[in-house]
């Protein structure tokens, strides 16, 4: 069992493999019919499938290739021109073959399609102009590369009349090579003199193909002759030089989860690349100047490039072209043109534009709405455009092109175009927006309206599109890959849609943005720029913040509001908008600071934590921190619930002042890095019975404030300290609003007047040098803390 | 002297067997810990590991009692007050303080504990169905273990690792 699963697999994989180039094929036959290399190609598919599914024992489906196989052959042989209803017919048992192999993967077996109706259909093309039914009818133009196939025919389905004209015709033809085959050798006897035996085989065989080469048929019908001629050469002309990179091309089938797992290993790589980084960063600094830094740097610059090659290596492994995409339209075109009554050509350009394998399976559906709607919506009927002195054919230009970073799929028309007016009163009619936004809306948020859930522009649903859920759900699809989708439009001349979609999904740039202490990550294909602000520039209008932008009005969100960032520092007077673009639709982002762009590699949040709305994933940072990716479509959402609260007073925490009842109530913290003066202090602090707690560092004080375990009343600090020095110590904490009183005293050797100056303006209040006696030092602190006198 | 190293050998036999025994599927394995009062426990078969904290990021829009992400060593791992979620008051982490890296299928997650006690056996017939009206489905508890003069609290890995909110 498991190795017929295993043969299943091959044939499926193959299978599908060929069934997706047929479509494309198949419109091109109808263009020129006469085309024999297409044709043999298309014949050899429907030929390997029917190989193959009789050996697995799938009747339905060798029932119904055996009998498109009969109908090819005859095209191949030229006893029948295929006309568009042929094609149709043709293409139906196509489908029908598709949907039988789609079976057939999801359960093994080849039932529940009933084929019977279009092999009857088969049946009459193939016997329809009166000939008997088989490839015997002309045996002298038999070609050589038809011979492997006819061999494989399958002879159990073959009526005896027909079984005979088979083996006369294999007789024939066996004939045809040995003659051949002798006139080869003699040929190659001739070369023999001159080359080495061993090369005989070589060069007979290209000189036995002039000789195979299929003469132009005899039953073709006459007036299809004089053409048949020059496009046959042409073919032939042509197949060789097709053929050639095919063969060049090496290739091995990998298991997708492999090469999933090795981008995985890669996204750690480059996160312990980016570690590298900063800890070098780090070291330069502390050893600057030294020998060994230079080796170090040489090393770390080496390691960072490799891993970004390797990163684009393996990315590339997992490229697919978006050919693979494209192929299906041509059909489709071709079955809307039929189905509608217009006249639509098909341009396709950059098939072999590369995109990341998970995002070319995302954006199939997108694309099969977009130029549906461009050929119901957009493309006119043939009258109409006559009448707009445009020429009868409409064509839709698809196209997909390298642009940075990114991918960009257009699909033009030269259409109708989109008439915003109208857009708005559907709209308006839908009650998708109101009159107000109506009026305020720019054109290009009006082209956005189709992109909104419950709008359709078509007046009278068709059946192939209308329903008003097509372009929504592009614009979901779109999104997903992080793409955005950006439409111009002119009335009567066309529209153009660019879809701007990311290389790949794992790996990202983003802008790291701090507020208050934490920090988020930011796509960086969706930030269209960054300005600094001061608070003076916000306005608020009907409860929502907004700001000028040079000619625009851009509405403003506070990262704080929306992430629900506690306000601990104290905010500046100046922050930093990012502004966020996302197709037709823009908000201003209020953070703290930049941080910077970085290359970040996105990982999920698990299960336990998805969905959590506006956050997209997580990365693990330079330092082995965890910084939060933001979802920008879902934070444009959150912020039309948020109100008018951005850079407001931070939420005073007010600070609950206990009234001291004992001298213990009182609470200083010494920071020292020295023992022997944390104890001098002690000692001389004790007496008057308060609370000391102690610090070695200014980082290891930062980190008792932040507990919060205590409530100070004074701080001593001396200024000389290893991690963070007083100063830093003093300006770190006056950012908080909660210790923005909390009185600093220095306790220092340092006396120079710079040093004092230093000390002020790091927010120290009172400086004290060593050595001080116990009791100065004891009513300095009792000054700063208010000591109440009974206490003493 | 050669009896003597029989007595010896016959007696390390004799613990080896005892030992086996106790290997048997009656004994149950687990780890125990404090949480506020209380003393719970869960198979040691399912922690992943204990480690020291760690920094851990704030994530928004979620209850209480998860305190966020945190790194372990290249996965973005969910962290979960237990104090919070049994109805107790936040508390600062201090030398006690563990992450218990919980582990079931696919599911992982990190939960903040008070203090570790230790490893335990336990007989599988001193383990009693919990209390009627905590029973249930819903329930966190798996049951409870009497061993000596205490009682463990045995968690359902499962129950915690699910999603609540």
């Amino acid at each position: 069992m498991d190795e017929f699963q295993e043969i299943l697999q091959d044939f499926l994989i193959e299978s599908f493999e060929l069934v997706e180039k047929l479509d494309e094929d198949l419109v091109e036959l109808e263009n020129t019919p006469e085309d024999l290399e297409l044709l043999n190609g298309i014949f050899r598919v429907a030929h390997t499938v029917k190989g193959a599914s009789s050996f697995l024992n799938f009747d339905v489906l060798t029932h119904l290739t055996h009998h498109m196989e009969d109908v090819l052959n005859k095209a191949r042989h030229g006893d029948l021109l295929i006309t568009p209803n042929i094609m149709d017919v043709i293409l139906e048992s196509i489908d029908l073959m598709k949907a039988l192999l789609n079976v057939i993967r999801d359960t093994s077996a080849d039932a529940g399609i009933d084929v019977a109706a279009c092999v009857v259909k088969l049946d009459k093309i193939s016997g329809g102009d009166g000939e008997v039914d088989t490839p015997v009818a002309t045996p002298e133009v038999v070609e050589e590369e038809s011979v492997a196939e006819a061999e494989e025919l399958d002879y159990d389905n073959m009526s005896p009349d027909d079984l005979e004209a088979e083996i006369e015709r294999l007789l024939n033809e066996r004939q045809e090579e040995d003659k051949a085959k002798r006139q080869a050798k003699v040929e190659a006897g001739e070369d023999v003199l001159a080359a080495p035996e061993i090369e005989e085989e070589v060069t007979a065989e290209p000189s036995t193909e002039p000789v195979s080469t299929p003469v132009p048929v005899t039953p073709t019908p006459p007036p299809v002759a004089p053409k048949v001629e020059p496009q046959k050469a042409d073919a032939q002309a042509a197949a060789p030089a097709k053929r050639a990179p095919a063969t060049v091309e090496q290739t091995i089938r990998v298991d997708v989860k492999r090469l999933d797992h090795l981008m995985n290993l890669i996204g750690e790589l480059v996160l312990a690349k980016n570690r590298l980084i900063k800890i070098n960063d780090d070291v330069e600094e502390r050893y600057e100047g030294e020998e060994f830094l230079e080796e170090l740097n040489q090393v770390v610059s080496i390691v960072s490039l490799v891993t970004t090659d390797l990163q684009i290596a393996v990315m590339k492994t997992r490229m697919l072209p978006i050919g693979k995409v494209f192929n299906k339209f041509p059909r489709m075109i071709r079955d809307l043109t039929r189905e509608l009554n217009k006249k639509i050509e098909l341009e396709i350009s950059g098939e072999d534009t590369e995109l990341d394998k998970s995002i070319v399976e995302e954006i199939g559906d997108p694309l099969v709405h977009i130029i549906r709607n461009s050929c119901d919506h957009g493309i006119e009927t043939p009258d109409i455009r006559l009448a707009a002195g445009k020429s009868e054919t409409g064509t839709i230009a698809l196209k997909a092109y390298n642009e940075g970073n990114q991918i960009v799929i257009q699909i033009d028309d030269d259409g109708k175009g989109l008439d915003t007016e109208m857009l708005k009163n559907k709209a308006l009619e839908k009650g998708l927006i109101s009159e107000k936004e109506a009026d305020s809306m720019s054109e290009k948020e009006a082209f956005g309206l189709i992109m909104r859930p419950g709008f359709s522009t078509a007046a009278a649903v068709t059946n192939v599109s209308g329903r008003g859920v097509g372009m929504d759900v592009v614009k979901t699809n779109i999104e997903k890959v992080n793409g955005i989708i950006d439409i111009e439009s002119e009335v009567g001349v066309g529209s153009s849609m660019k879809l701007k979609i990311p290389l790949t999904l794992a790996i990202i740039q983003a802008l790291l943005v701090g507020v208050q202490e934490e920090h988020y990550a930011i796509p960086l294909a969706s930030v269209l720029e960054t300005v600094r602000i001061s608070k003076d520039e916000i306005y608020t209008v009907e409860g929502r913040s907004v700001m000028r932008l040079r000619d625009e009005v851009l509405s403003l969100v506070h990262i704080g509001d929306i992430f629900e960032v506690e306000r601990i520092l104290d905010v500046s007077e100046h922050a930093y908008v990012v502004v966020l673009g996302l197709g037709t639709s823009k908000l201003g982002l209020i953070v703290d600071n930049l941080v910077g762009q970085e290359e970040i590699v996105i990982k999920s949040l698990g299960d336990y934590l998805k969905g959590i709305e506006g956050i997209a994933g997580a990365t693990i940072r330079g330092d082995g921190g965890v910084t939060l990716i933001c979802d920008v479509v879902a934070l444009m959402d959150m912020a039309k619930g948020v109100k008018a609260t951005a850079m407001v007073e931070s939420s005073s925490a007010a600070e609950i002042t206990h009234e001291k009842s004992k001298p213990s109530d009182y609470t200083v913290m010494i920071v020292d890095d020295s023992k022997t003066d944390r104890t001098i202090m002690r000692k001389a602090l004790e007496p008057m019975g308060i609370t000391l707690v102690e610090a070695s560092d200014g980082q290891e004080a930062l980190n008792i404030l932040k507990a919060g375990d205590y409530n100070f009343d004074a701080m001593l600090v001396d200024i000389e300290m290893p991690r963070m020095d007083g100063y830093s110590l003093a300006t770190e904490i006056k950012k908080y609003n909660r210790y923005k009183n909390l009185p600093l005293i220095a306790v220092t050797s340092r006396t120079g007047k710079s040093d004092r100056m230093r000390g002020v303006e790091s927010g120290m209040v009172e400086y004290i040098t060593k050595p001080y006696s116990a009791d100065y030092l004891a009513s300095v602190v009792q000054r700063n803390v208010n000591f109440k006198a009974e206490f003493l | 002297m050669s009896d003597k190293l029989k007595q010896i050998i016959n007696k390390q036999n004799e613990q080896q067997n005892s030992e086996t025994l106790d290997q048997s599927n009656d004994i149950v394995q687990l780890v125990g810990f404090i949480i506020g009062e209380e003393e719970y426990a869960v198979p040691i078969l399912s922690i992943q590991e204990i480690i020291k904290p760690i920094s851990w990021t704030r994530v928004p829009q979620t209850p209480a009692y998860i305190l966020g992400v945190f790194n372990l060593r290249g996965s973005v791992i969910p962290l979960i007050d237990l104090r919070v979620k049994f109805g107790l008051s936040s508390k600062n982490h201090n030398e006690e303080t563990r992450f218990f890296v919980l582990k079931q299928g696919d599911d992982v997650a990190g939960f903040v504990i008070d203090r570790l006690t230790m490893a335990i056996r336990i007989k599988k017939e001193d383990i009693g169905p919990a209390p009627d009206t905590l029973a249930g489905d819903e329930s966190m508890i798996d049951g409870v273990g009497k061993q000596d003069d205490r009682i463990l609290t045995i968690l359902k890995v499962a129950k915690l690792l699910e999603r609540d909110f």
